[in-house]
């Protein structure tokens, strides 16, 4: 038989979808900034934004619609969002570009100086409105250190104290 | 000179300088403890059975190799109203094995699905805080489905019952008196099941609803109780169908009448018996021009007259007759929604049909690509492996899974409702097509036991889609363009990289049972695939793999291989040593990780250096005691001198000139090419496996040169090996694995000078500055 995807796993008697996004977040020392790479099926993303805005995006095709990158960044500033020490935290929404089935979007959150970082706290939400069976992988990276965490809709907030 | 001296410094140039630098850390240190053979090159004895007769070393069964064979003479109905199936069976079970069986196992796929089924209750699952109100009523509200063989009788030849006991998904026939080695056995069974949705329960086999006609589309396996297999390697294989290991089944002939609608299309396993009583004169007429047709396929059934027979749900009954030989299962596919078309493909001598079955909502997506694929797997496959021995390859469309059987299989490929789809829908439906087609070859054939070894066929078969992926697209430029060559999401080493390079503690090793590991898609499919694509392409060549993997295929076509018969008969027609390969990509979860440390440029001196100046201190030994030395100043060290720079070894070394005088001739020293540069390179491997040492060095001028080093490099050092290069000109560069085919997972490590590496995202920020 075949599986659909690297994020897919079996279940039961035969293939599952699995719903599943990654998201990166490196802190870049030399820009003092949290680089963040969050990947999505891209199935999923073009679903979510067609039940939520309407939006027939036609993603990674060549008549992907030209809306839908401000579609995109909307649904992220709905649905991800990031505290430093206590506070909500403004990100850029870079772009997205798409590696086989999978959306890659890039978020840059600046200005963190390491020392004075005491927490952060990532609220992770993507696609929790449209499947209940989502996870959304978090891996945070600094200074050669990782912590991960997997949110789902019932627990959808990671947090880290450095 | 005294010759004691001259002795001792003989030995000293022998032995060399591993085991001075072996001295000095041993007397750091306390002493170490012993140790078993840990090397990576070691054997794989202790991993590997014991060949035998039944399997021999050479990786070919032996000469007392067996197999067992089970006939199925079946009577099938379907019941479409009631979405029922309903069979008898006569099952003739041959024990060509050397042991009397006190009893035999047959399996019960279907009950993996019966309200008390074990499967549901095979995985952990924790209390949520909070359930959303649906998900708990699924979970917690709904009856589940009443699937599940129901047997009706069980029969011995004489028609008396058998007595049987049924556990979860086998069933064991306890036969009176034990079948002796050489006999046979003839038993029946009736049973009937409820079909399953597959779309919405997802499963292999079962019905899709298309509400808006009120049809159903059947793809049916598993759908019988089947012989289990009897082997000299697991006895009987009775490992419960839990859902994820799929199938061992053996090798038989097989009679099937199947009745359905008399206005289903309905293909199968097997060769038509009756083909006049179920086609019209029309469809008889397209299916000979079909057979004729060798470049495109040729419409059997057209889709008007698909649409057509959706409003009819005939109340009479058709009955289909297949015979098959030497296959391994059973399946089939029905609707009145079926669209149907074939072609030819010339296989040797023969001719095999390409033919796809399809529903009006897989168009126009499968009329232009579905039987192409077939035929382009037929043909690649086969000059890979053997020439496909069927006389026919259906692909079915099914909405959402890709799932094999002998000559059949489904895939999913649906395009949108107006009939656009994206170039996803497309490639993904092109690649499962060529990957269920390929099934055909690895399990179905080279029938290795997917109950025990998922990887043994879908890592083989997910290897060979590569290759054909690869054929199709140079095939059919126009279906993948712009691309220029098919965009194949397994078989390249630097897509398996985020996999191997992951969380360990979620990774297991390939040779693992696909019910216990964490990713079955990268553990049986992407791993193994790109293994073997690593081991064509950069470890033995193209042409040495290739000749290994069709007498592997050769060897095992229509028999039961093991994985060692695979690991063996590669060796064995290669001359290639490849148990360390094997070790670390299929024993282990190690991962390639191959760097260049360092690098010490070194200039030809007359004098002695330091060290030099030490070990002869130490030893009482003056340079008139030595014989003539020619020595390495390293450029960073005391040694070094400015004016030993830009001259060659023999202005700078008077012993080398002297030494050049006595023995060489005038023209030979005129021709002799003195190098002028000296470098020691020293190269780290983090990663656990061995791979050959892929290096490119650039020197001033511009030009590379490539030098591989085998992989056995690494034999007696595991961590680091050091090499001396010398050279006319002035290196400035140092690349390892420059056109990364090994799957490397660090590749900040891999040059020299160091380069400064963009991570994807400060490429991704450059880009979008323009």
């Amino acid at each position: 038989m075949v599986l659909f995807g690297f994020l897919m796993l079996m279940s039961f008697v035969t293939v599952h979808k699995y719903y599943l996004s990654v998201t990166n977040m490196v802190y870049s020392e030399k820009n003092n900034t949290f680089q963040i790479t969050s990947r999505i099926f891209i199935d999923d993303l073009e679903q979510v934004l067609e039940e939520r805005y309407g939006i027939d995006a036609k993603l990674a095709t060549s008549n992907e619609a030209k809306i839908s990158d401000v579609y995109v960044k909307k649904y992220f500033q709905t649905k991800f969002a990031i505290e430093v020490n206590g506070e909500l935290a403004k990100y850029a929404f870079l772009g997205k570009e798409y590696e086989d089935d999978v959306v890659i979007c890039y978020l840059e959150l600046p200005h963190i100086n390491l020392p004075d970082l005491q927490s952060i706290a990532v609220q992770n939400e993507i696609l929790t409105d449209l499947f209940d069976e989502q996870q959304n992988v978090v891996h945070i990276k600094w200074n050669g250190k990782q912590r991960s965490f997997v949110l789902i809709k019932e627990n959808n907030k990671g947090m880290l104290n450095f | 000179m005294n010759k004691f001296k001259y002795l001792f410094v003989s030995m000293l140039f022998l032995v060399g300088a591993m085991a001075v630098a072996q001295e000095e850390e041993e007397a750091k240190d306390e002493k170490k403890p012993g140790h078993y053979n840990e090397n990576k090159f070691k054997q794989l004895y202790e991993e590997f059975s014991t060949p035998n007769t039944y399997r021999s070393a050479s990786g070919a069964p032996g000469p007392d190799y067996y197999q067992q064979r089970a006939d199925y003479k079946m009577n099938i109905e379907l019941d479409d109203k009631n979405a029922k199936m309903y069979g008898e069976e006569t099952v003739t079970y041959y024990n060509n094995s050397p042991d009397d069986l006190e009893f035999l196992w047959v399996q019960l796929d279907q009950n993996v699905r019966a309200k008390d089924s074990k499967s549901p209750l095979r995985n952990g699952n924790g209390v949520n805080f909070a359930y959303t109100a649906g998900n708990f009523a699924n979970t917690y509200l709904s009856e589940p489905f009443d699937g599940g063989f129901n047997i009706e009788f069980v029969k011995d030849a004489n028609g008396k019952p058998l007595s049987y006991t049924i556990n979860q998904t086998m069933m064991r026939l306890n036969i009176p008196k034990p079948l002796k080695s050489g006999e046979q056995i003839s038993f029946s069974i009736k049973w009937w099941y409820n079909i399953n949705d597959h779309v919405n329960g997802r499963g292999r086999s079962g019905y899709e609803f298309f509400p808006e006609d009120g049809n159903r589309a059947y793809v049916i396996a598993q759908f019988f109780p089947r012989m289990a297999v009897y082997s000299d390697v697991e006895g009987w294989q009775n490992h419960q169908f839990w859902g994820s290991g799929e199938f061992a089944l053996p090798f038989g002939n097989y009679d099937v009448s199947i009745t359905v609608p008399a206005d289903h299309i309905l293909d199968a396993t097997g060769e038509l018996q009756n083909r006049d009583d179920v086609f019209s004169k029309e469809m008889m007429k397209r299916f000979k021009q079909a057979k004729k047709s060798f470049d495109k396929p040729v419409v059997i059934v057209t889709q008007e007259e698909a649409e057509l027979a959706e409003k009819g749900f005939s109340d009479k009954k058709k009955t289909w007759k297949f015979k098959a030989t030497n296959v391994r299962d059973y399946g089939f596919a029905t609707s009145r929604k079926f669209i149907w078309d074939m072609q030819a493909v010339k296989m040797g001598s023969k001719d095999v049909m390409a033919v796809s079955l399809y529903p009006k909502e897989g168009n126009p997506l499968w009329e232009e690509q579905s039987t192409k694929a077939v035929a382009q797997t037929l043909e690649t496959y086969s000059k890979f492996t053997f020439d496909y021995p069927y006389h026919k390859a259906i692909s079915v469309h099914a909405k959402n899974q890709g799932m094999e059987y002998p000559m059949i299989c489904w895939n999913y490929g649906r395009p949108n409702e107006d009939g656009t789809y994206s170039d996803r829908t497309k490639y993904g439906m092109i690649s499962v097509i060529i990957h269920e087609v390929g099934h055909n070859y690895f399990p179905m054939i080279v029938n290795s036991d997917e109950r025990q070894w998922g990887w043994m066929d879908e890592g083989l078969d997910t290897f060979m889609q590569y290759l054909t992926e690869q054929e199709f697209g140079e095939k059919y430029p126009d279906v993948i363009a712009p691309n220029s060559n098919y965009p194949s999401r397994r078989g390249e080493a630097a897509k398996i990289v985020p996999y191997m390079g992951g969380d360990q503690s979620h990774i297991s090793p390939i040779m693992s049972n696909p019910e216990n590991v964490y990713q079955l898609g990268p553990n049986a499919y992407g791993k193994p695939a790109t293994a073997l694509n690593i081991l064509r392409e950069t470890v033995m060549g193209k042409e040495l793999f290739d000749h290994a993997f069709k007498t592997y295929a050769q060897r095992w076509k229509f028999k039961h291989p093991t994985p060692e018969d695979f690991f063996r008969t590669m060796e064995d027609a290669s001359a290639v040593d490849l148990d360390w390969y094997w070790r670390g990509w299929f024993y282990t979860t190690d991962y390639v990780d191959i760097g260049v440390k360092g690098i010490k440029k070194y200039y030809v001196s007359s004098k002695p250096t330091k060290e030099m100046e030490k070990y002869m201190a130490d030893r009482n030994l003056t340079e008139a005691d030595l014989p003539p030395l020619v020595y390495l100043a390293e450029e960073d060290s005391e040694d070094f001198a400015p004016e030993l720079e830009g001259k060659v070894p023999s202005e700078t070394s008077q012993n080398l000139k002297e030494f050049m005088m006595d023995n060489m001739t005038e023209t030979e020293r005129t021709q002799v090419k003195e190098p002028k540069y000296f470098y020691e390179i020293t190269f780290d491997k983090p990663g656990g496996i061995p791979m050959p040492l892929i290096v490119e060095y650039t020197y001033a001028d511009g030009t590379k040169e490539n030098i591989t080093y085998p992989a056995e490099i690494w034999r007696k050092n595991d961590e680091e090996v050091k090499r001396v290069l010398s050279s006319q000109k002035e290196l400035v560069g140092i690349v390892v694995d420059p056109k990364q085919e090994t799957a490397d997972i660090d590749t900040t490590n891999n040059s020299w000078p160091k380069k400064e590496e963009k991570s994807g995202f400060d490429k991704f920020k450059e880009n979008i500055k323009g």
